[in-house]
């Protein structure tokens, strides 16, 4: 390095590095100067002096510097690894990449620039390259016991697990019988436990479970040890020995459900779907019996029956379990037995399902609780607190169960009779959100965070009922109240809360407001970016750590991040907005065009170009703004770093792209590679490729579609546009079109759903097939009127024959009708906006009015939408974005009466 | 499970944050409307005002109000006191009241008074239990509910030397 200096200027060049890795940057630029004044065109000089104004932000000085470092001194490794440096410092870890390999090609051992290489690969996942490079250094320098494991850990990524278990036990060869020392007891621990697993994964199960005993003494980690073991036992089919070890473990935690799971499939009474035979549920009772009086102080043990237990014992189990856990007041008593609501369809129908049950059950604790002050059969008094909690469980009940009126009947009792639990009015806001009153659900939220203004958890439900009813102002000032400095919205950003950027950003899209709705959805999918970015970090520390199990898991984790619900949501909501986009372009963009179309061919070439320039200078005006203003922001606060401010708050700029459907396919394709199994990445994918004429993409969707289900309405739906389209199409003149043509022909008679059928008599299949639900219905009905307009009262009359008949519930308050509240509305906006027949709308509307007494959608007579709603106030407020925010005295005197809203009568003492 | 369970009930202190549950218990105890001075003076009174816990449920308060009388000395004044109906009956209220008394005791606090409704002979004998007297009666106390008269009911603790 430095080595066509003269010995003085050698040395300062050896100060500019040391000045690097110490963060001493202005020592380092002075240094570099001071070189320069002599040699102006040293390029390592001038590569180490942009790299050090790349760490003092200085970024377009930094790129030139180095750039110009490596032009006069192209057979310099280190001009090369600093253009690596400043690559990776900006994540363009591909061309880092490519940087450290020309690197390598000058210095080959150069140990610094392979291990930096290794790092990059791991992140990039160039896993041949990756078990290269640290074979590389392996043999460089085989006393690190780091370039062993990265070796062996290579190895692994790159899917050949014996050969990793090779490696190791080479390692270990080179350990002396003593090892390892008391300060590293840990760490080898960890490598043995790693090493276990590695044969497992590749099936040595005998040899894993030799060595697991052999070293079982050197291994710290009991319980993971204890885990291995049962793990390797009933791979073997060593059963007994493994039910064993699970009693052992069960002993050290007995609610560690997948203990008892393990449990059941070591005794051969495991089923996945639940089911189980009359014999073997007795044999399950029994075998938790046992455990329970073992283990008397667990709730898992008396949580699991009730999953298989049926009838009467049941009843008894479930009385059991719920009687003291109302007696001392558990709010999360009904999510721990909502997954029982779900059993229903599973069994007979003589058989009375688990809800059934419960709902008798509680109804009889109730009674008696109100008559007597006991639970039946008993002789002690319950609390007075028990009967609040017994009418909270109900009202949540009859909530699942789409009863709202019962339900809102008991919470309301509830809070009469204990009006300062904060849980009630949480549930009643649930309630109402159910019953299609979301501004009255935000209120209740809304009373329910005044009670506890410390709590985050009660202000982000609150937060999220506010979206959920478009009041997004309010939703932001109320969420900010949580967030470290108040005023900056940022924070909510830098914190990834994603839940939030997910509900804002579908409100926006909701009020037609796509720029913000973008906004919002980019940054969930930014924090993706980030999400996988983190794990650079871990590249290095875990293998010196050794923690390699979790450090193989995270990477496993990691390369599936993007099949994650809230990625998924988000890519969803941005592909919708492209969309919308697409179908009606934004006024700005269309004035512009119009503008731009009255200009001739050359002028609007010329004034592209100029718009161009404009952007470019101000883009760099802004750059070097950030600069400056990070710079002081430096100098004046030490350490902290001014953020720039950004420069498109509202999104108005990610609406001026020029291809919406580009963006769009962007994101698609994502969502095509990680959630492949999802109807609507599908759904998406055919409106997409349908506007941009891609005829064999969106026959590729339709496929998936049907490959999903076929039976959806959406999929039919789908199929039968996509051909009717196709069939519209004139006939084809270029090649490529004949070569389309022909694979259609191909591929139509492959489709069963079309087997030999005209499309109008798909339709009339699809509809015999599903005539009883109203959105397939809806659906043929909408397909039938595209097949033949001329038939639209046809459609409508199909749709308007439906019948919302009752569904059987045993339970002992009465029936429930059929429909869902958001089918209705999706059936309402139909006949307003497909079919364009207003009057049948109206007709549509006037019967859901009775459904659904509480959808402000359809103006329901118990609605907040109607002029007498005690609720009607509020959402009024809301709409004007006065928040009802801590620190005044005025905290929400509109919400003083205890969950019912209505004008307080004024009284002064 | 059982009988003689001992359901514990604690007290906690009123403070901005958790303010609202005041005003919940007021709104169903009381036929009284409190203003932003009630909230003020029982915010301002420290541990003279208190929340009731019964097994983590908040079901009553005591709310205080320090007044400075002639001379300096600092008398309290209850301006209320209340339990919601179903836990009534719990020691809960003799619980609050106790402590506000403890407290005056502990500071020396010689006078502690309140009104109330004429009628509300509960409320009169639960306070004599406590060594509280009538002390005075005002006409027309109340402009919204009937009878408007009250009574002034004070009792007065005899000064721990120091």
């Amino acid at each position: 390095m430095g080595a066509s200096l003269p010995p003085k200027e050698a040395n300062l060049f050896k100060l500019i590095v040391k000045s690097y890795e110490t963060k001493q940057y202005k020592k380092g630029l002075k240094a570099a100067d001071a070189i320069l004044k002599k040699f102006p065109d040293h390029g390592e000089t001038l590569s180490m002096k942009g790299l050090t104004l790349n760490c003092m932000d200085r970024k377009s000085e930094a790129y030139e510097l180095v750039r110009l470092g490596l032009k006069n001194d192209l057979k310099s490794h280190v001009c090369w690894h600093v253009y690596g440096l400043l690559y990776r410092s900006d994540r363009e870890y591909r061309e880092a990449i490519k940087c450290y390999r020309n690197a390598l090609k000058i210095d080959p051992d150069n140990i610094e620039i392979l291990r930096d290489l290794s790092l990059l690969q791991a992140q990039m996942r160039d896993l041949t390259g990756f078990v290269e490079t640290r074979q590389q250094l392996l043999t460089l320098k085989p006393n690190h016991r780091m370039n062993w494991i990265g070796f062996t850990v290579a190895h692994h990524l790159n899917s050949n697990a014996s050969k990793a278990v090779e490696i190791l036990e080479a390692y270990e060869g080179t350990l002396e019988d003593d090892y390892p020392p008391d300060n590293e007891r840990c760490e080898h621990g960890e490598m043995l436990l790693y090493k276990i697993s590695l044969l497992e994964e590749c099936g040595s199960l005998e040899r894993a479970l030799e060595e697991l005993h052999k070293k079982g003494s050197k291994i710290v980690d009991k319980l993971a040890y204890k885990e291995q073991e049962v793990s390797l036992l009933v791979k073997l089919g060593r059963l007994e020995e493994a039910a064993e070890l699970y009693r052992v473990l069960l002993a050290m935690n007995p609610d560690n459900y997948r203990y008892y799971e393990g449990l059941q499939k070591c005794v051969g009474l495991y089923s996945e779907n639940g089911r189980y035979s009359a014999d073997e549920i007795d044999k399950l009772d029994g075998l938790y019996k046992s455990l329970g009086q073992q283990y008397t102080w667990s709730s898992a043990v008396k949580r699991i029956p009730l999953d298989f237990l049926q009838g009467d014992k049941f009843y008894e189990a479930a009385d059991n379990y719920i009687r003291p856990l109302l007696t001392k007041g558990v709010p999360s008593l009904f999510s721990d037995l909502s997954p029982l609501y779900d059993h229903a369809g599973k069994l007979h129908f003589a058989v009375m399902i688990q809800a059934d049950i419960l709902e008798k059950l509680i109804l009889e604790l109730e009674h008696s609780i109100r008559l007597t002050g006991r639970y039946p059969r008993r002789t002690d008094k319950e609390p007075p607190s028990t009967l609040m909690w017994t009418l909270f469980f109900l009202a949540q009940h009859y909530d699942r169960r789409r009863q709202y009126e019962i339900a809102l009947t008991k919470i309301d009792e509830a809070i009469e009779h204990t009006p300062t639990v904060i849980d009630l009015y949480s549930v009643k806001s649930r309630i109402l959100k159910h019953a299609g009153d979301l501004a009255a659900a935000s209120a209740l939220a809304d009373e329910a965070r005044c009670m506890d203004l410390a709590d985050r958890y009660i202000n982000s439900e609150c937060v999220k009922r506010m979206l959920q009813a478009d009041q997004v102002v309010l939703a932001e000032k109320t969420a900010l109240l949580f967030t470290k400095d108040g005023d900056q919205h940022n924070n909510l950003h830098d914190m990834q809360c994603m839940w939030y950027e997910l509900a804002s950003g579908e409100s926006y899209f909701r009020q037609g407001d796509l720029g913000r709705a973008l906004k919002k959805f980019l940054a969930v999918e930014k924090h993706y970016a980030d999400i996988t970015e983190d794990q650079f970090d871990f590249h290095s520390y875990c293998l010196r750590k050794m923690t390699l199990r979790a450090y193989v898991a995270m990477l496993k984790f990691q390369d599936r991040l993007h099949s994650n619900a809230y990625f998924h949501k988000a890519a969803a909501g941005a592909i919708r907005c492209y969309i919308k986009l697409h179908d009606s372009p934004s006024k700005l963009a269309t004035e512009e065009d119009d503008e731009m179309s009255k200009l001739l061919p050359s002028q609007k070439k010329k004034k592209r170009q100029k718009l161009k320039r404009a952007e470019a200078r101000a883009k760099r005006e802004a750059e070097v703004k950030n600069e400056e203003s990070s710079a002081s922001g430096v100098s004046k606060s030490g350490k902290r770093h001014v953020k720039p401010a950004d420069p498109d708050p509202n999104g108005e700029k990610l609406l001026q792209v020029e291809d919406p459907l580009l963006e769009a396919t962007k994101y698609l394709k994502l969502l095509q590679k990680n959630s492949s199994d999802s109807l609507e990445t599908h759904l998406l994918s055919f409106e997409v490729n349908m506007r941009k004429q891609k005829i064999l993409l969106a026959l590729q969707a339709v496929k998936q579609l049907l490959r999903l289900d076929a039976e959806n309405p959406d999929s039919h739906r789908c199929l039968i546009r996509f051909f009717h389209k196709v069939g519209s199409m004139t006939a084809p003149v270029m090649d490529t079109e004949k070569l389309i043509w022909r694979v259609l022909e191909a591929e139509r008679p492959s489709i069963s759903e079309l087997h030999e059928k005209s499309l109008i008599e798909a339709n009339k299949f699809f509809l015999e097939k599903h005539k009883d639900s109203l959105m397939h219905r809806a659906a043929v009905a909408e397909m039938q009127y595209v097949l033949e307009p001329n038939k639209k009262s046809d459609a409508i009359k199909l749709i308007e024959d439906s019948a919302n008949n009752l569904v059987p519930v045993n339970g002992a308050l009465g029936p429930v009708k059929g429909w869902k509240l958001k089918d209705c509305i999706a059936v309402h906006k139909l006949l307003e906006t497909a079919l364009t027949d207003h009057d049948a709308a109206s007709r549509w509307k006037v019967r859901c009015v009775d459904y659904f007494p509480y959808s402000t959608y359809f103006e329901g007579k118990c609605s907040s939408a109607m002029p007498n709603s005690v609720y009607n106030q509020i959402g009024k407020n809301h709409e004007n974005g006065s928040a009802s925010l801590p620190g005044g005295g005025k905290i929400a005197d509109s919400v003083a009466s205890n969950g019912k809203l209505e004008a307080f009568k004024e009284l002064t003492i | 499970m059982g009988a003689g369970r001992e359901v514990s009930i604690s007290l906690d202190g009123v403070r901005d944050k958790n303010v609202m549950q005041l005003k919940k218990l007021n709104t169903a105890l009381f036929p009284v409307r409190y203003n932003d001075k009630y909230y003020a003076d029982a915010l301002a009174s420290g541990d003279f005002t208190k929340l009731a816990y019964y097994s983590d449920i908040c079901v009553g308060a005591i709310a205080c109000r320090l007044e400075k009388k002639e001379g300096g000395a600092v008398r309290v004044y209850i301006m209320t006191l209340g339990v919601l109906a179903p836990y009534r009956g719990l020691g809960i209220g003799t619980r609050l009241l106790n402590h506000v008394l403890d407290l005056c005791s502990k500071q020396n606090i010689s006078e502690v008074y309140l009104h109330v409704q004429t009628n509300n002979e509960d409320a009169i004998n639960f306070y004599k239990k406590f060594g509280f007297g009538i002390t005075d009666t005002i006409q027309n106390y109340y402009t919204n509910i009937t009878p408007p008269h009250c009574y002034v009911l004070t009792k007065f603790i005899a000064q721990t030397k120091k």
